[in-house]
C-alpha cells in the first residue's frame, strides 16, 4: 500500500477554541466518531477530542503485546468485587485502545443487532433479584431504520447483498459440531470486514491480525471511514493526543465547554453549544464524575446518583477444544462465525436472557496470558503444545445490569495528569453464573461433537463490551439520560456511547452504538435547527 | 549450597549458578519437553535483567532461590521431574513464585522461536495474510453452512 492511499490519515479543519458555536465530541470511537461524522454532512462544525494519538496502518504492528502496549489505555484501573477480573487482572478490567478510532481499532467485528424484547427486559424477564432491570425507552421498532443504515455505513456482510465471509479453519469446527449438536443458526456473520472490496477499502486478507490494527482497513473503523469522510466536509477539527479532563458549565447549569490536557501538559479550554461524551463506559462515567461543581455536587448530571452505576460487561467467557488434527485457528478473521441458537430468551435454562457462541482465536503470546489466567505445570502446557491444534470460541450474552456494579473515582490512585483513577466493582449475578454454566457447556459439546480430545474452559478475559454506567431512561430518576442520550439534568449534554446502554442485551454492543450515534445526530441537528441548542 | 570462594557469588541473582537455577525453576514451572534451554534462557535473562532496577524484586528472587533449594530437601537440580513439581506447589502464591509466574507467561511465550516450536506462524511476511497460505485448508471436516437460512426465526 502507498503512503497516499492510507484512508486513516488525514487533515482536518481547525476552529478557535472560543468558537462557542461548535460541538465538542469527547472520543474518536464508534460513538463520537458516528456522531462527528452524521453532524459535520449536516453542517454542524465540530470539534473532537481524543486522548489517545492518530496513528495509522503504517504504525499498526502485527504482533499481539506491542500492538496492545502501543495503544491499549493502560492508564491504570482499580477493581474490587467478586467478578474473577478482580483477581486474575486487577488492574486491567477492561480492554480498550486510547487513540483515534478508538478500540474499533482492535474490535473484530461482530454485529448483531439487538432484539425485540432486549429493550423491554424489566417486562420480559419481570423480576430478577438483585437486578436492576429497566425497559430502554425506545424499541427495536424505533431502532431498525437506523440499524439499516449503521450496517450500510459499516459494510456489514449478510446484508445489503454484500456477501458472507468464508469460513476459516476455526469456523469449519464451530460450524461443523454446533451442526452435529442440531443448533441451526450458524454463519459467519454479520461482520463488519470486508468480504468483498466496499466503500473504497479493500477485501480481508484474512491475516488473522483483528485485535490489533488492520494494515490492511478492510476492517470497518471510524478512523478509515466516519473521520476521513467528516474531515472532507471542513467541519470537523480532530485533535489527537488531547484528554479531556473537565466539562465547564454556565451559572444556569448548561455545558459551556471542557478543559483539556494536551501532549506537553498544558491546559486549554475549548469552549461548546453542546458537549457530547463518548469515552466508552468507564471513562465517561469517570469524566462525569470528575465535572463535579457546586451546581453539580455529586458529578455532572447526576441528580438521579445513577452515574457511574448498572456498569455492564457481558457474560463472556471461553472454550478451547483440542483435536488430534491441525486446526491453525489463527489464520484468518479473528471473529468470522457466530451459533446464534441460545440467543433467545426461554428460561427453561434456568437464566433469564440469551447469549451467542462466536469465533474466537488468541495467538500464542495472548493464549498464554489468557487461556487459564494463574496456571502453571503441565496441565498449563498441554494446553499450550496442542496450540496448532485447538480451535476457540467465544461466549457473549447478556448480564444482570445491577446497581451496585459500578465505576467510581478512586480515592488513592491518580493517573499522569494527576486526575483520580477509575475504580471499577463488579459482582457476578446468579444469573450470569448459572448463563456462563449453561455456556461452557454446551460450547464444551459442540467441540466433543466434532472428537475434541480435551475442552478447556476459560473465565473473562478483560471487558471489551463496556455499557451501561450512564443509562437512559424514561424518567429523570431511573437513569442519567433521555432516548436521545441527552441528560436528564443538562439539555445540552449528551452520552454517545455504550454507556447509554439501558440493559445489555446479547449482542456485541457497536452496531447498536453506532446506530444509536445516527439516530442522536439527526436529534442534535433538529434541536440546533430550532434554536433550542 | 556449598561455599563459594567470593562469598558473594552465590547471593548474586546474574551468576551462572543463579541463572541456570531458575532456568530450571522456569522449566519446572512451564515444562515443555519439545523446548530447548534457549527459550527459557532468554526468558529468565529478561526477568533478572529487569530485576536489576528494583531492589525489593531483587531481593525476593535471592531469597525465592535459596527457598526452592531448600524445600525439597536436597538441591533443587538433583531432583526430579515430580519432586520439583512438588517444591513450586509448596511455594506456590509467594511473591517469588508469582513474580516469576506471570514474568514467564509472557516472556517465555513473547518469542518467534518458541512459536515455531508450538506451530504458531504469526504474522505473513508480504501483508497478504492466509488468503493463499491456508486460512482454509482444513480437510477432516465438511465445508459447514456460512449462511443461516432460517436467520429470520432468531434474528429479531
Ligand atoms: C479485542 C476487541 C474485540 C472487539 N470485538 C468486537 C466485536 O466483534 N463486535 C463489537 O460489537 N464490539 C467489539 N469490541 C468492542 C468495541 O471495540 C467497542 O464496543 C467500541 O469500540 C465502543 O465504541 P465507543 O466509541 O463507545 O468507545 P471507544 O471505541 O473505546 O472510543 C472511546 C475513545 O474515547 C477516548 N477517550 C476516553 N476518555 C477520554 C477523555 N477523557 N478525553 C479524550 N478522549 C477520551 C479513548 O481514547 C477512545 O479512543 C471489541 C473490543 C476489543 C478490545
Amino acid at each position: 500500500m502507498s503512503a497516499t492511499e492510507i484512508r486513516g490519515r488525514f487533515d482536518t479543519a481547525s476552529f478557535d477554541e472560543d468558537d462557542s458555536d461548535v460541538v465538542v465530541i469527547v472520543g474518536s470511537g464508534p460513538g463520537g466518531g458516528t456522531l462527528a461524522h452524521e453532524l459535520c454532512e449536516r453542517g454542524i462544525r465540530c470539534v473532537v477530542l481524543e486522548a489517545g494519538p492518530h496513528l495509522t496502518a503504517e504504525d499498526y504492528v502485527q504482533d499481539e503485546w506491542e500492538a496492545f502496549n502501543q495503544m491499549a489505555w493502560l492508564d491504570p484501573r482499580t477493581t474490587s468485587g467478586s467478578f474473577r477480573l478482580a483477581k486474575d487482572f486487577p488492574n486491567l478490567p477492561a480492554w480498550t485502545v486510547k487513540a483515534v478510532g478508538g478500540t474499533a481499532t482492535h474490535w473484530a467485528g461482530a454485529t448483531p443487532r439487538f432484539k425485540a424484547h432486549e429493550f423491554k427486559t424489566a417486562s420480559t424477564y419481570g423480576e430478577v433479584d438483585g437486578a436492576s432491570l429497566l425497559d430502554w425507552p425506545i424499541s427495536l421498532e424505533d431502532l431498525e431504520p437506523y440499524y439499516d443504515r449503521a450496517e450500510e455505513k459499516m459494510g456489514v456482510t449478510h446484508k445489503g447483498g454484500r456477501p458472507p465471509l468464508p469460513a476459516n479453519n476455526n469456523f469449519k469446527v464451530m460450524g461443523n459440531g454446533a451442526a452435529e449438536l442440531g443448533y441451526r443458526h450458524i454463519a459467519t456473520g454479520p461482520y463488519a470486514t470486508n468480504s468483498v472490496p466496499f466503500d473504497g477499502r479493500p477485501a480481508t486478507v484474512q491475516d488473522g491480525f483483528n485485535f490489533q490494527g488492520d494494515k490492511q482497513e478492510s476492517k470497518w473503523s471510524p478512523l478509515v471511514s466516519e473521520l476521513p469522510k467528516a474531515a472532507l466536509t471542513g467541519n470537523l477539527d480532530l485533535r489527537a493526543s488531547s484528554h479531556v479532563c473537565q466539562i465547564t458549565h454556565d451559572a444556569r447549569g448548561r455545558a459551556d465547554g471542557v478543559l483539556y490536557v494536551d501532549e506537553d501538559g498544558a491546559l486549554h479550554r475549548q469552549k461548546a453549544r453542546a458537549v457530547c461524551v463518548a469515552g466508552n463506559a468507564i471513562e465517561t462515567a469517570r469524566l462525569l464524575l470528575l465535572s463535579d461543581s457546586p451546581l453539580f455536587p455529586d458529578g455532572l448530571a447526576n441528580s438521579s446518583g445513577q452515574v457511574g452505576r448498572n456498569y455492564m460487561r457481558h457474560l463472556t467467557a471461553s472454550v478451547y477444544g483440542s483435536f488430534d488434527k491441525e486446526v491453525h485457528m489463527y489464520r484468518g478473521e479473528t471473529m468470522a462465525g457466530v451459533v446464534a441458537d441460545e440467543s433467545r430468551h426461554d428460561t427453561d435454562r434456568g437464566f433469564a436472557g440469551g447469549y451467542y457462541m462466536q469465533l474466537i482465536s488468541l495467538g500464542v503470546p495472548f493464549m498464554a496470558a489468557f487461556v487459564d489466567p494463574g496456571g502453571w505445570g503441565p496441565d498449563f502446557t498441554r494446553i499450550m503444545d496442542d496450540y496448532a491444534s485447538t480451535a476457540g470460541m467465544w461466549l457473549v450474552g447478556e448480564d444482570m445490569p445491577q446497581s451496585t456494579n459500578r465505576v467510581t473515582l478512586d480515592g488513592g490512585m491518580t493517573d499522569a495528569h494527576g486526575l483520580p483513577v477509575p475504580h471499577v466493582h463488579f459482582d457476578d449475578h446468579q444469573n450470569d453464573l448459572a448463563m456462563r454454566e449453561h455456556a461452557w457447556t454446551q460450547g464444551t459439546k459442540v467441540y466433543e461433537a466434532v472428537g475434541a480430545k480435551n475442552v478447556k474452559r476459560t473465565p473473562p478475559y478483560p471487558s471489551t463490551h463496556n455499557i451501561g454506567t450512564c443509562r437512559m431512561s424514561a424518567r429523570p430518576e431511573d437513569g442519567v439520560v433521555n432516548e436521545w442520550g441527552q441528560a436528564h439534568d443538562v439539555p445540552n449534554l449528551f452520552v454517545s456511547d455504550g454507556s447509554q446502554f439501558t440493559t445489555g442485551a446479547a449482542a456485541n454492543p457497536t452496531l447498536t452504538i453506532v446506530a444509536l450515534g445516527i439516530r442522536q445526530a439527526e436529534h442534535i441537528a433538529s434541536e440546533i435547527g430550532r434554536g433550542a441548542l | 549450597m556449598a561455599t563459594t570462594e567470593t562469598g558473594t557469588a552465590a547471593t548474586t541473582l546474574t551468576s551462572q549458578a543463579s541463572l541456570a537455577l531458575l532456568k530450571d525453576v522456569a522449566r519446572a514451572m512451564f515444562p515443555h519437553p519439545s523446548f530447548p534451554d534457549a527459550p527459557y534462557e532468554h526468558a529468565v535473562g529478561t526477568i533478572v535483567a529487569a530485576a536489576e532496577a528494583d531492589l525489593r524484586v531483587r531481593a525476593q528472587l535471592e531469597q525465592g532461590l535459596r527457598d526452592v533449594d531448600v524445600v525439597g530437601g536436597a538441591p533443587f537440580a538433583d531432583l526430579d521431574d515430580a519432586a520439583r513439581l512438588d517444591v513450586l506447589r509448596s511455594i506456590e502464591g509467594t511473591a517469588f513464585f508469582e513474580h516469576v509466574r506471570t514474568r514467564l507467561v509472557t516472556g517465555l511465550y513473547d518469542q518467534a522461536p518458541v512459536w515455531d516450536l508450538l506451530g504458531y506462524q504469526g504474522p505473513c511476511p508480504d501483508g497478504n495474510g492466509y488468503l493463499e497460505r491456508g486460512f482454509d485448508d482444513l480437510d477432516w471436516l465438511p465445508d459447514p453452512q456460512i449462511e443461516d437460512p432460517a436467520r429470520e426465526e432468531i434474528v429479531r
